[in-house]
């Protein structure tokens, strides 16, 4: 491996790396714009400039590689530093100042850029900026909008359609100064990638209309999640406010989505805005309480916790034929702690709902993954014990009679599917002697519940899903659950607490975990709080879809090339 | 010392029109009749051409410059959105990059032209030799601005980059003709001499 | 001695055109000659020649056949360059109408010396004439067994094909050629790679200029130390085909041996128009320093005096000045050019050549202000050098000039608030005099 000495400090890297790629491994920020590790090199937006020993002029860093040993790079000279304030300055005579009514503020290549490259004035003050009229809020799709005076030609977003999504709806038009992008009339930017291009403008350009005006993004609060539309299980960043999510973005992971995710997943959050929010535990009374006064029979009303809790635990008590029916929505700790629940009191029966779903795929590096299914961790439910085994299926519970036979049947999850809101299938779940339902959303399904149980969504808490390869992943809790909202965990464990004894008292999220992993071979060795960061493939594990083209990176950066420019 | 080494030209009379091209049937400045509306625009003969263009190339997508110039020609001087997306179509192209190459070059018009196109050379040569005073005499004939067509379809002029003839400046190019060493007068007469 | 023309011997006579005509006139004997070689040996013969390419860049064109890879599995390329698009360039247009068959020789030569079986012959879409010209003399060349399988019977087989642009000055850069020959916008592309090993198609391509390939007939038919003989010394031979225009008598292409005195081209073309004076003159196109013309009256017109002079032979098309024109004006069209025909991919030029026309075109209008000479050196140093392709540089050129040279005119435009120069009558009032046109016919006084 060639050696390089960057700002005077040697670095081996791999043949065929660029300067900017080579340059972040020690820290070295080389800025760029129209550089991206997965797009093909084009060398245009001349931000990357630096000097290298031995050629006369600067040399742009993207499309200049380490070969072989004795290159030596400066970045820091003031001849690049001059070159960085002619190039902002360029940039910036032509741009709007809009920074006040723009998306992209706060986030910005052109902020971020002329604060720490430019000069802190211009001399454009006698010319007139140029405009692209009439393109100042055009939708070139369904979901993104563009403002061509603010674009600064680096052409990520054509490369982008063109070279990962395959559609190449966008295309650069013109010559020169007026040079703009755009799409061919009637063939919109309508692919299941598409917003990915306003995460890679460096500038408000490119603006997804489900967040166009929604937040300024210093008012967001960010951390390291999962996306649950599909079972591909894209790594997100879920940013919220104030107990609200604003917006999903994708999250770095070479191994499943690379740096993408599609427009259906970055719109699930919204649903838990969408539905009405189930926020305190109820109870149906079954008789009158006291002296008339008190719930009429049949009616359910709010409760206490611990009245809810004592009135599910007396049930399963007492026994009888039951089930606990699970969804592919439930956490892998969940879904154990749902199984242990049934196990304590002699419930054999853990029927699965099935999650079909149009297939979604991702592409990276390997070939892309492809989603089949419409929850995140079918895979993790069945490890932890769902699915199989006796007793009703899913369906027969949901369009069969096989509740009536049941004196007890618990619902581990409100939302498992459409058959929450269908006034038939409810009413056929109904049809149990006694239904406990979990879940966040206030569904005609927890409605009809005689133990309505409020749970987190999944940012309210921790957990892992395993993906459609068999990859175990751990999402992380973004902010705490509303109310008397709980994480579902903290709830089974006090059940279970109630039903199995002491040693299940404050057992938290990594201490199933363990307890699974105890249990399960396949999880064998896996720490809650040491997982490898790109996820824990289990055995099974099957990452060779190839739905897409295998591809190369723009230079041979490896697990380290994340983008961390604009 | 050494003579001028002739006028730009094809040889024809000195300081006039150059003479038109000599005929090579289905070659390039070659007329092509114009498409009817509402059929396509690469017809039969349109159709041979970009066959015999495509075997020149490795590529489908090399014939695209050339097989555009057919299809303008074809369109009346211009290329409307149709046009585009047949010969995308023909050369397995997204019609979004073909539009991107369309707009690139300055003899393909995405607007409509006059059935005269009238390009002007106001480049520093002809500059100094006068092309101003061209321009302007054009537009008092013409009756319109550079960029525009005149209200019976029949001229639009623009000026244009260095055509290659600074040696008869001023200079016009109409449709695939060089206009050269030009007086105000004579670019009138010309232009008024076109049908 | 009198100089003995080499490239333009055919001009004036249509009957050269064809194979049978040029043969007639002593044509293809440089081509028989090569194919008695070895293709090296022909490599080696245009490198010892010392020809350098006469389409503006001036690299010495053996060394760049020699980039080509010998043993290379694929196809190789030969792109003649024919775009022309450089202000005041006018001579491959002249090469092409007039003695089509020495460019065919010549490229047939080159493929034959680089291993290429197809050579694409990119014309500017603006030059129908020389294009049906040139598509006449294949076919005529092909029939004659001069293209084709086995070119004179000698089993190397080459396919030649004109290929049209559409427009663009940047296409006359390499890359932005390639790129429009695939059928692309002509976006020059980033180099390393060079052309040599990835060119068209992805395959090892050569890119001459018209005229450069014009020389190599005569180089391999009557030698490299011939060739050597005419011009100034080692690094500037062979004979230069210059482009003059603008205030002089009889503009037209001009045969010297390189490295003629920029007097003697001045006389030989009939000298200032209308006998004004001389103020300056651009030797090499538009990216070329402006030259002041007392001074440089007598510089030898080759690559070398010229850049020892501040400037550059370029195209050698060669601009002449008279005493009425306004530097600014010039420049400030120049910039023009220059805008309209950026590529726009890489932020220097687009942005950069943008404001340059803004600013000298404010300039001229009379709304300048004191800083913008500053102003405009301190662009040009932020664009030279930091663009994709030469454009930026080339851009930079005349701007520069300007600066540096005619401060003075700047300043003029600043205090009196506009353009101190009359403006450009050529044909009506106000030039004075009845006009002594060399136009011929066409050339009657304005009313």
């Amino acid at each position: 491996m060639p050696t390089v000495t960057i700002d005077g400090r040697p670095l081996e890297v791999e043949a065929g790396t660029n300067l900017i790629d080579a340059a972040q491994r020690i820290g070295v920020q080389i800025p760029h714009y129209c550089y991206h590790p997965r797009l093909s090199v084009v060398g245009q937006c001349r931000m990357c400039l630096v000097e290298v020993e031995g050629t006369p002029k600067l040399q742009a860093g993207c499309s200049t590689q380490v070969t072989k040993d004795g290159m030596v790079v400066r970045t820091d000279t003031s001849e690049v530093r001059e070159a960085q304030k002619g190039m902002m300055e360029f940039f910036l005579i032509n741009h709007p100042l809009d920074c006040p009514i723009c998306d992209q503020a706060g986030e910005c290549g052109l902020q971020d850029y002329a604060f720490k490259h430019g000069q802190a004035y211009s001399r454009f003050e006698y010319e007139d900026k140029r405009i692209y009229p009439g393109r100042e809020r055009i939708p070139l799709g369904p979901n993104v909008l563009l403002n061509m005076n603010r674009c600064i030609q680096c052409t990520r977003c054509i490369r982008f359609t063109e070279e990962i999504a395959g559609t190449g709806e966008l295309g650069f038009f013109n010559r020169g100064a007026r040079t703009e992008i755009g799409t061919f009339p009637g063939k919109p930017l309508d692919n299941p990638l598409a917003t990915n291009v306003v995460d890679i403008c460096p500038v408000g350009a490119l603006t997804s209309t489900r967040f166009r005006f929604a937040e300024r993004v210093w008012y967001l609060d960010k951390r390291p999640s999962l996306c649950t539309g599909c079972d591909v299980g894209c790594n997100v960043t879920v940013e919220h406010r104030r107990g609200r999510i604003r917006r999903y973005k994708p999250r770095f992971n070479p191994e499943v989505n690379d740096y993408w995710m599609c427009d259906y997943g970055r719109g699930t959050f919204e649903r838990y805005e969408t539905l009405p929010r189930l926020a305190a535990p109820r109870l149906r009374a079954a008789a009158p309480e006291g002296n008339g006064g008190g719930p009429a029979p049949g009616v359910s009303a709010p409760a206490s916790w611990g009245k809810a809790l004592d009135a599910v635990a007396e049930r399963l008590r007492a026994g009888g034929k039951a089930a606990v029916l699970g969804s592919g929505n439930l956490t892998t700790e969940e879904a154990f702690l749902f199984a242990e629940l049934a196990r304590a009191a002699g419930v054999a029966s853990l029927p699965l709902v099935a999650t079909e779903g149009p297939a979604r795929t991702i592409p990276n590096l390997h070939g892309g993954i492809t989603g089949r299914e419409r929850h995140p961790n079918r895979r993790g439910a069945e490890l932890a014990g769902f699915g199989g085994g006796e007793g009703p299926s899913a369906d027969d519970l949901m369009f069969g009679d096989a509740a009536a036979g049941l004196d007890v049947l618990v619902v581990a999850d409100s939302d498992l599917g459409p058959a929450a809101h269908d006034e038939e299938a409810v009413a056929r779940l109904r049809r149990a002697g006694f239904l406990v339902v979990f879940g966040w959303a206030d569904t005609p399904l927890a409605r009809a519940a005689d133990v309505a149980l409020p749970v987190a969504t999944h940012a309210e808490k921790d957990g892992t899903f395993v993906n459609v390869e068999r990859r175990l992943q751990r999402f992380e809790q973004a902010f705490p659950p509303p109310g008397q909202v709980r994480p579902a965990v903290e709830v089974l464990a006090e059940l279970l607490a109630k039903l199995d004894g002491e040693s299940w008292a404050g057992v938290g999220t990594a201490a199933a975990f363990a307890r699974l992993a105890e249990a399960r071979p396949e999880l064998a060795g896996l720490d809650f709080d040491e997982l490898p960061p790109t996820g824990a493939p289990l055995p099974g594990f099957d990452d060779h879809d190839e739905t897409m083209e295998k591809r190369a990176p723009a230079s041979p950066a490896g697990r380290d090339g994340e983008d961390q420019g604009v | 010392m050494s003579e001028p080494t002739g006028r730009q030209g094809t040889g024809g009379p000195p300081g006039g029109a150059a003479a038109p091209p000599p005929a090579v049937g289905g070659g390039y400045g070659e007329p092509w009749p114009a498409a009817p509306p509402g059929e396509p625009v690469l017809d039969q003969a349109a159709r041979t051409r970009v066959d015999e263009l495509l075997r020149r190339y490795p590529t489908k997508r090399a014939a695209l410059i050339p097989v555009l110039h057919v299809a303008q020609r074809r369109c009346g001087g211009w290329l409307p959105d149709y046009a585009i997306e047949e010969v995308a179509g023909a050369l397995e192209l997204p019609p979004a990059e073909v539009y991107g190459v369309v707009t690139f070059y300055d003899l393909f018009h995405q607007k409509p032209v006059g059935r005269h196109r009238i390009r002007v050379c106001t480049n520093l040569s002809c500059q100094l030799r006068g092309s101003d005073e061209v321009m302007e005499a054009l537009a008092a004939e013409l009756g319109v601005d550079e960029g525009e067509v005149t209200p019976d379809g029949r001229c639009s002029f623009t000026h244009f980059e260095c055509l290659g003839s600074c040696d008869t400046a001023p200079m016009m190019m109409v449709d695939d003709t060089y206009h050269e060493s030009l007086t105000p007068e004579r670019a009138v007469e010309i232009v008024r001499g076109l049908g | 001695m009198a100089y003995e023309k080499v490239l333009t011997r055919n001009v004036g006579r249509p009957a050269a055109r064809t194979v049978a005509g040029y043969k007639k006139a002593g044509g293809y004997a440089g081509l028989a000659a090569a194919l008695k070689m070895q293709p090296e040996e022909v490599v080696e013969e245009v490198k010892k020649s010392g020809l350098r390419g006469r389409g503006g860049a001036g690299f010495p064109a053996g060394m760049k056949w020699g980039f080509i890879p010998k043993d290379h599995d694929g196809p190789k390329y030969l792109v003649c360059n024919a775009d022309e698009s450089e202000p005041g360039t006018f001579k491959d247009r002249l090469l092409m109408e007039h003695e089509p068959q020495q460019l065919i020789e010549g490229c047939v030569i080159c493929c034959y010396a680089v291993g290429a079986a197809t050579c694409y012959v990119y014309i500017r879409g603006e030059y129908t004439a020389a294009n049906a010209i040139m598509e006449e003399a294949i076919r005529d060349a092909y029939d004659a067994g001069v293209l084709g399988d086995s070119v004179m019977g000698s089993g190397f087989s080459l396919d030649m094909y004109m290929h049209v642009g559409a427009g663009a000055y940047i296409c006359g850069e390499e890359t932005g050629m390639l790129e429009s020959l695939e059928g692309k916008r002509g976006q020059p592309r980033v180099k390393p790679p060079f052309p040599a090993l990835v060119g068209a198609f992805g395959a090892p391509t050569v890119i001459n200029n018209v005229e450069t390939l014009a020389n190599v007939p005569h180089i391999v038919e009557r030698g490299a130390d011939w060739f050597k003989a005419i011009g100034t010394d080692e690094r500037n031979t062979g004979p230069k085909l210059y482009a003059i225009s603008g205030h002089v008598e009889r503009p037209g292409t001009y045969e010297y041996p390189i490295g003629v005195p920029f007097r003697t081209l001045l006389d030989g073309c009939g000298g200032m128009w209308r006998g004004r004076q001389l103020k300056a003159y651009i030797p090499g196109g538009a990216s070329a320093a402006i030259l002041p013309g007392e001074e440089h009256l007598d510089l030898p017109m080759d690559f070398d005096a010229i850049a020892k002079a501040g400037s550059m032979l370029g195209s050698a098309a060669v601009m002449v000045m008279d005493e009425t024109t306004c530097m600014v004006r010039s420049v400030a069209r120049l910039a023009k050019f220059f805008n309209h025909e950026s590529c726009g991919q890489c932020t220097p030029c687009r942005e950069g050549t943008n404001w340059m026309e803004l600013l000298l075109t404010r300039i001229e209008q009379g709304q300048g202000r004191e800083q913008d000479a500053s102003l405009l050196s301190n662009i040009c140093t932020h664009v030279a050098g930091n663009s994709l392709c030469a454009l930026g540089d080339a851009a930079v050129g005349p701007v520069k000039s300007l600066v540096e040279t005619y401060s003075g005119e700047i300043e003029a435009h600043v205090r009196e608030g506009g353009c101190p120069f009359p403006p450009i009558r050529v044909f009506g009032n106000g030039n004075g005099g009845p006009q002594d046109s060399v136009h011929g016919a066409a050339g009657e006084a304005a009313g």
